[in-house]
């Protein structure tokens, strides 16, 4: 938020305004921290947040006006009379900060209107981002406007002011303290906060004998123990596929689901498409997964199996390729089983080195440390992947903590309970029952964002804010460090994690900016701190001594513990397996609220606003199922009622249950969406399990997909090669692209300036959708609810096409985003009897919506189906406060008017400005639309194709590329590049 | 022309069986049987039909509301089927109202004697039914309070319609037909708005219809005048009854969607318009004639003259169908043979299989001359037909909207209430406007059965080789 003077992303701070200061003590840094506005007891504390009043004197005129743009200010209001030297209305202003996945920090880049954040980005210069964003960061901006949050202190729904009930926690920390906080408990997200270690430290000091635990429902638990089996110690591993040649992924999503994956995608994808030096990525798993859609062979197998083809193959390699150390570990197959891992075997091995073998998370630790085992004799440890000591504050989140304070809570030893992870309650395993046990706490202290099942058992719930309203600190899988920092007062009143474990250490009013520094001065030193904080703060990234990165650890791996392990591994369960799986949009739950991630389309079912059961075709049939078809799940004597979605590709004989869904106390986005699997979750067997029970209650549950048609019906559409027939494919190709006879005279948009245009990699792509939800944010695109979805009257701009080709049972899935793609001759334009779709001279498809009578005459006529007409007022329901959300560069559309993508219009006008004010032209790649901005893959490059030397010029000119729809002679600007898939010619 | 001066219930001619006007009746007794229904009081069963189209009527009104309340999205509507019953229903009703002009301008031409006595009819049905299709291109706009966007006007902005583009050819070509079948319409009721003005009971209803009479004296002048009028307003609307339609195909044909983008379009869309609006006439005239008593003006020759004409159109139609799958083949496009192929095996076969019933097959009744003549055959395949044509409608537009060239985009469509109300509401509505023009204007043009009359007895007196009476005006 400029109000806050803070440094702008991009901007050395130099070139900012200097920092704000209100004394000479402040501004030299000589100022003792903890004697600043209120030093303690001397001033109480005024109604409301008063810690947070610093800021407005802080930022003096300017934090005033941007209050009053986001919230009634508190105190007084001041008229904008003299602009802020920081905001230029109309101009945006990006503030780089970190949010947390998984505890760990991912940098993101937030553009901010006049005081509004309106977008979150990837930050280029966060490794765990490298400038891309995924759903959850994209979509997460949407909560923070949530018009359901929660505000300010309920103590069994009676608001309490923060000021009060400060006081009453210095009470009673103090009691607590008599004995050493033996009956304090705290239940934590896992984080890698340095500010929080700090505070966790100071808090057990004060009571030794208090316990923090963390709980996060995905943990990467397994990873960590698997680590632990072969190196002795819980390690991360950090893998970099830009060396590795040939990737084994043993149930790991790692493009999608599991930690860095942005960086993952990348990395990947950087190796793809490109017929020399292609890598070669095999995928063995259950599910259907974003990463096993992008595999060059996914080996379909039941989860519980992946142990025994990780066997294999280490077998494979301890017999045929002189990998003496991995007898110990090798478990041979037989059959066509057997045949794959001798393939995938030699591939590893003529690859040493340059290879990888991942492990999911929900594979047991033995799996992890098989996959740490191969890797160390292929020699790839060191080189595509190396450990580091886990930047987490405490790596274990897995249920066997949560276990210890439930039989500590059983057993009535718990007085008072923070719990400052995310709705415990709901994610508990249901073995657990955590909900009835925590009325049995006399204190039950709730930091949550909205009303859920732990605020609905809680005694204190205490409105949490936004990590864009937060101060704070994250650590990277890396160690890179960020510094969180708020982009505007807190919308509601509300307080970080940060504040409240301060409060029990008689910190509580200092507030979180205070002790982020003071934690990260610790670090750094006094000297020259704060122009160092101010350039962390403006790039996103700690840089400096103080936080040199830890050296990866050397590592080597007892091979002996591994191979007990892996005998000592459990058999699964006999029967039906139910594989439990985060979802790749409400993630664990924490985003079944957000509108813009139910009505995503799934990345691999096209599923939107529920979760379903999906389970083979094969199995389906099976069981007399079809898709829609409502069963009772029962596992281990608890049942819960689901939908089923037959998934082609999926494991016979297992079901995958996403969790995240069947909110019982949620939001009007997330209430009564889908089913609950925690339900049926265990503490002993939270990813894998044997023994499901599926029986139909014949009911019919409609499932809103947005693609229902898999097929390409034998059309070129989605274009894929082998790179061995690359050759071969050019003559396909050509049909494909190039010149087309025409009688009518064609506009030569060569002599134009510029000749905007796009090119999709379908090689790079992996389906993840998030340029469809960058596409959402960028351009004001309205949710439209399941009904309307059910009704195929989805908004997206930009869809992500999903296929499959070959059987039914084991089909290849290519993935191809698709827009407008802005035809030359373009079908829409001549049909609209207004002119309300017109081309622009250089090039674009312009839909002029104040024109535009809805005739929708030019979405019949558009071959490929990219535009999208307001049916109802679908503004309507948006909130005051989610219009704040809204970009004011681009248009509003109003019911009867017919939208579709712009080619970030917006973006290039906004580009053109920039270049005529600097008197040049506009750089070739100079203009990035959202969805290119936002992919990880770097799969979507727009740009200038007048200008040779512009990226996307030249990629379509590449021997890939094809035009979609070519022979219908429209020309369009949006290019594609074949996909190109790597086989192993063993296996084919 | 039969060659007695007889009742004719026999026929001595093959090529004319059956009579176009049963007996002689002298001009008074025609002047009265053809007004009497006008001023006779309403009978029971009139009222309840009343009712219960004003009902309908009602339901059509309060969907039209909503519609513009709500948006197009209280409709089934969606992408990428962004036209379905609104358009399909518009094309129908365009089609129905082809048999008017048809009837009074091109059989006027070629002096037809049989369409004396049906004109009228067909040209009220024609003007209702242009009305009911007038309705749908205006709401279905997503923005219908823009309509007049889509007409050439000198605007501020210097902005024109797109002339490229088929619909505002559509807005002339609709309002051009409107306009000249009202004129027709209203030109060919002058002679008899003076008849009712002159024998209408009541001051009231003599004032009325004085005031729309024109002060049609029928004088030897009005006569010449009014002959060369009706001839020229007949050359007029002649090219409109290929214009309106072939208009209406290019909404379709100028597309590029499988299925819409063919050139055969106009006359297959003019042969299915007139084929659709005869099926309406008999629809409407079967049982009109026997209610209002008409049987003798309006005769069997008329209905089976009319079979006959649905079942070339008929024919016509189905070669159409045929010639469309011929192309799709023979042209070798692979989005257009499987558009063409989905209609067969696709998720609405079954609707297909229907429309070939109802359109092919069940014309070929007509080829004898006893189901020509069987009123319930008549009657029951007239209405066959406009299913069948509702349906070929549907497959065209909707059918061929929900599978096109990407299939990830392919979607069903299903109606709402609102779309079912707009289709049942504008039948109920059309009927309303007709029962009103059975009750206040004279069905059969008494001034034309007159002269007709006059006509075939100076044919008979020439045949009997005697001069005819009464020659002159009628």
């Amino acid at each position: 938020m400029p109000s806050l003077g803070l440094p702008i992303f991009g901007q050395s701070p130099a070139s900012q305004p200097a920092p704000r200061w209100r004394s000479l003590a402040e501004r030299d840094g000589t100022a003792a921290p903890e004697a600043g506005l209120y030093p303690d007891g001397e001033q109480p504390a005024p109604e409301g947040f008063s810690r947070r009043s610093f800021l407005q004197v802080l930022g003096a005129s300017t934090a005033l006006a941007g209050l009053s743009a986001c919230k009634p200010p508190r105190e007084q209001v001041v008229s904008y009379v003299k602009r802020p030297a920081s905001v230029t209305p109309s101009v945006a202003s990006s503030y780089a900060t970190a949010v947390s996945r998984g505890g760990y920090g991912v940098g993101v880049v937030v553009e901010s209107h006049e005081g509004r954040p309106t977008k979150m980005e990837g930050n280029p210069a966060h490794p765990a981002s490298l400038g891309g964003a995924g759903l959850h960061e994209l979509a997460s901006i949407l909560d923070l406007y949530d018009p359901n949050r929660l505000a300010g202190i309920r103590r069994h729904g009676q608001p309490v002011a923060w000021g009060a009930y400060l006081g009453e926690l210095a009470v009673l920390a103090g009691a607590l303290a008599r004995d050493g906080g033996a009956r304090l408990r705290v239940l934590a997200e896992p984080t890698s906060s340095p500010t929080l270690a700090a505070l966790r430290a100071r808090l057990l000091a004060r009571f030794p004998r208090a316990r923090i635990d963390s709980w996060g429902p995905v943990s990467d638990d397994a990873a960590r123990e698997g680590a632990a089996l072969a190196f002795g110690r819980p390690l991360d591993a950090e893998y970099r596929l830009v060396g590795a040649d040939v990737i084994l992924s043993l149930d790991a999503d790692f493009l999608a689901s599991e930690g860095d994956h942005l960086r993952h995608a990348r990395d990947f994808a950087s190796r793809r498409g490109q017929p020399a030096g292609m890598n070669r990525l095999y995928v063995a798993e259950g599910s259907f997964t974003v990463t096993g859609g992008a595999a060059d062979h996914r080996l379909r197998m039941r989860a519980s199996e992946v142990l025994g083809f990780g066997r294999a193959v280490a077998a494979a390699l301890a017999s045929a390729h002189g990998l003496t150390q991995l007898a110990w570990l090798g478990a041979p197959l037989d059959g066509p089983r057997g045949k794959q891992a001798a393939a995938v075997a030699a591939d590893l091995a003529r690859a040493r080195g340059r290879g990888l073998v991942l492990a999911g998370r929900r594979q047991p630790a033995a799996v992890h440390a098989l996959a740490a085992a191969l890797n160390q004799a292929l020699g790839n440890a060191g080189a595509t992947v190396v450990y580091r000591e886990p930047a987490l504050l405490d790596a274990a989140s897995g249920p066997d903590r949560l276990e210890a304070l439930v039989r500590e809570l059983r057993a009535g030893q718990v007085e008072t309970l923070i719990i400052t992870a995310w709705n415990p309650v709901y994610t508990a395993p249901a073995d657990l029952d955590l909900g009835p046990l925590l009325a049995k706490v006399p204190n039950v202290i709730y930091l949550a964002t909205r009303h859920d099942e732990t605020a609905q058992a809680a005694g204190v719930v205490v409105a949490a804010a936004h990590p864009l309203e937060s101060w704070g600190d994250l650590r990277g899988r890396d160690g890179t460090a960020s510094i969180v920092q708020p982009l505007l007062s807190p919308l509601v009143e509300c307080i970080t994690e940060l504040d409240l474990l301060a409060a029990f250490v008689d910190k509580g009013h200092l507030g979180a900016w205070r002790l982020v520094r003071e934690a990260w001065k610790a670090r750094a030193g006094e000297a020259g701190f704060d122009r160092a904080w101010s350039e962390w703060l403006s790039a996103g990234v700690v840089a400096g001594p103080a936080v040199a990165q830890a050296a990866p650890v050397k590592v080597a791996v007892d091979a002996a513990r591994v191979a007990d392990a892996l005998k000592a591994a459990p058999a699964p369960r006999p029967g039906l397996e139910a594989i439990f799986a985060p979802d790749d949009k409400a993630l664990d739950g924490r985003y079944a609220d957000n509108a813009w991630l139910q009505e995503l389309p799934h990345p691999v079912s096209k599923l939107t606003w529920d979760n379903a059961a999906s389970l083979s075709p094969a199995t389906a049939t099976r069981l007399g199922l079809k898709t829609g078809s409502q069963v009772t799940l029962t596992l281990r004597g608890r049942s819960v009622t689901a939908a089923v979605l037959v998934q082609p590709g999926h494991a016979d004989e297992a079901v995958t249950l996403p969790l995240g869904y069947g909110r019982a106390v949620a939001g009007p986005a997330g209430a009564g969406v889908g089913f609950n699997a925690y339900a049926l979750r265990a503490a002993a067997a939270p990813w894998i399990d044997g023994g499901l029970e599926v029986k139909a209650t014949g009911k019919h549950h409609d499932l809103a997909q947005t693609q229902e048609h898999f097929s390409m019906e034998g059309r070129s559409i989605a274009l894929s090669f082998d790179v061995a027939e690359l050759g071969k494919a050019v003559h396909e190709l050509d049909e494909q692209r190039g010149p087309q006879e025409s009688l009518l005279p064609l506009v030569d948009y060569g002599k134009e300036e510029y000749r905007w245009g796009m090119a999709i990699d379908l090689s790079k792509c992996i389906g993840c959708g998030a340029c469809t939800l960058a596409c959402q944010a960028e351009n004001n695109i309205p949710v439209v609810g399941k009904e309307q979805v059910l009704n195929s009257r989805e908004m997206h701009w930009l869809r992500v096409d999903r296929y499959y080709q070959g059987s039914e049972a084991d089909p290849e899935t290519i993935s191809q985003p698709l827009a407008c793609v802005h035809c030359e001759q373009a079908p829409c334009e001549y049909v609209c009897p207004v002119n309300a779709t017109v081309h622009s001279d250089e090039g674009l498809n312009e839909m002029v919506y104040n024109r535009c009578v809805g005739t929708r005459y030019c979405s019949n006529n558009c071959a490929y189906k990219v535009r999208r007409f307001n049916y109802l007022d679908y503004h309507k329901a948006v909130s005051p406060q989610l219009k704040m959300l809204q970009n004011p560069d681009v248009t509003v559309r109003a019911t009867g008017v017919m939208e579709k993508c712009s080619y970030c219009v917006h973006r290039i006008e906004h580009a053109r400005i920039d270049a005529r004010v600097g008197g040049l032209k506009i750089g070739g790649d100079a203009v990035v639309s959202a969805c290119q901005q936002a992919c990880p893959a770097e799969a979507i490059v727009f740009g200038n194709l007048n200008d040779q030397s512009s990226k996307v010029a030249r990629l379509q000119q590449g021997e890939r590329r094809y035009d979609l729809l070519h022979e219908l002679g429209t020309r369009p600007r949006t290019a594609y590049l074949a996909r190109l898939k790597n086989p192993n010619p063993e296996l084919a | 022309m039969s060659s007695k001066p007889a009742t004719a219930a026999i026929a001595l001619d093959p090529l004319e069986p059956v009579p176009v006007l049963v007996g002689r009746p002298d001009d008074r007794a025609l002047t009265e049987s053809l007004v009497k229904p006008l001023y006779a009081p309403m009978t029971r069963g009139w009222k309840m039909l009343v009712t219960a189209l004003a009902a309908g009527m009602g339901f059509w009104l309060l969907s039209l509301a909503t519609t513009l309340v709500v948006g197009i999205g209280a409709w089934g509507n969606n992408i990428p089927v962004a036209w379905a019953f609104d358009i399909t229903t518009f094309v129908w009703w365009i089609g129905i109202g082809h048999a008017g002009t048809l009837i009074s301008a091109i059989l006027l031409l070629f002096q037809q004697k049989w369409r004396t006595s049906i004109n009228r009819f067909a040209e009220a049905m024609t003007l209702f039914a242009v009305a009911m299709a007038g309705v749908y291109p205006i709401i279905h706009l997503g923005r219908p309070w823009f309509f007049w966007w889509l007409m050439p006007y000198p605007s501020t902005t210097q902005l024109w319609p797109n002339f490229k583009s088929a619909l505002p050819w559509d807005v002339f070509a609709i309002s051009t037909y409107a306009t000249v079948s009202f004129l027709f319409w209203f030109m060919g009721l002058i002679p008899d708005l003076a008849t009712l003005r002159d024998t209408a009971p009541t001051r009231l209803k003599r004032t009325i219809y004085g005031i729309f009479a024109f002060g049609w004296r029928g004088s030897a002048r009005h006569w010449q005048h009014y002959r060369i009028g009706y001839l020229l307003m007949a050359g007029l609307g002649t090219p409109l009854v290929v214009s309106v339609h072939t208009i209406v195909s290019f909404d379709f044909a100028i597309s590029q969607l499988p299925g819409w983008h063919t050139t055969i379009f106009p006359p297959y869309f003019v042969a299915g318009a007139i084929f659709s609006g005869f099926a309406m006439v008999l629809t409407l005239m079967i049982p009109a004639r026997k209610v209002l008593g008409i049987e003798h003006v309006i005769t069997m020759k008329h209905l089976d003259n009319m079979a006959k004409v649905v079942l070339a159109t008929g024919l016509m139609v189905s070669y159409g169908y045929a010639m469309e799958h011929f192309m799709a083949w023979y042209g070798g496009n692979k989005y257009e043979a499987f558009a063409f192929l989905n209609r067969w095996n696709g998720p609405y076969a079954a609707i297909w299989y229907v429309q070939l019933v109802c359109n092919v097959l069940v014309p070929q009744l007509f080829w004898f001359p006893s189901m020509r003549r069987n009123l319930v055959v008549l009657f029951v395949a007239s209405i066959l037909v406009n299913v069948g044509m509702w349906i070929e409608r549907f497959t065209i537009i909707a059918v061929s909207l929900t599978r096109d060239f990407i299939p990830s985009s392919w979607a069903m469509y299903t109606p709402t209430w609102v779309d079912w109300g707009l289709l049942f509401g504008s039948m109920c509505t059309f009927g309303m406007l007709f029962l009103l023009f059975l009750r206040f204007l004279p069905v059969v043009p008494i001034a034309e059965v007159k002269e007709l009359r006059r006509e075939l007895d100076h044919h008979d007196a020439h045949a009997a080789g005697q001069p005819a009476h009464g020659e002159g005006t009628p």
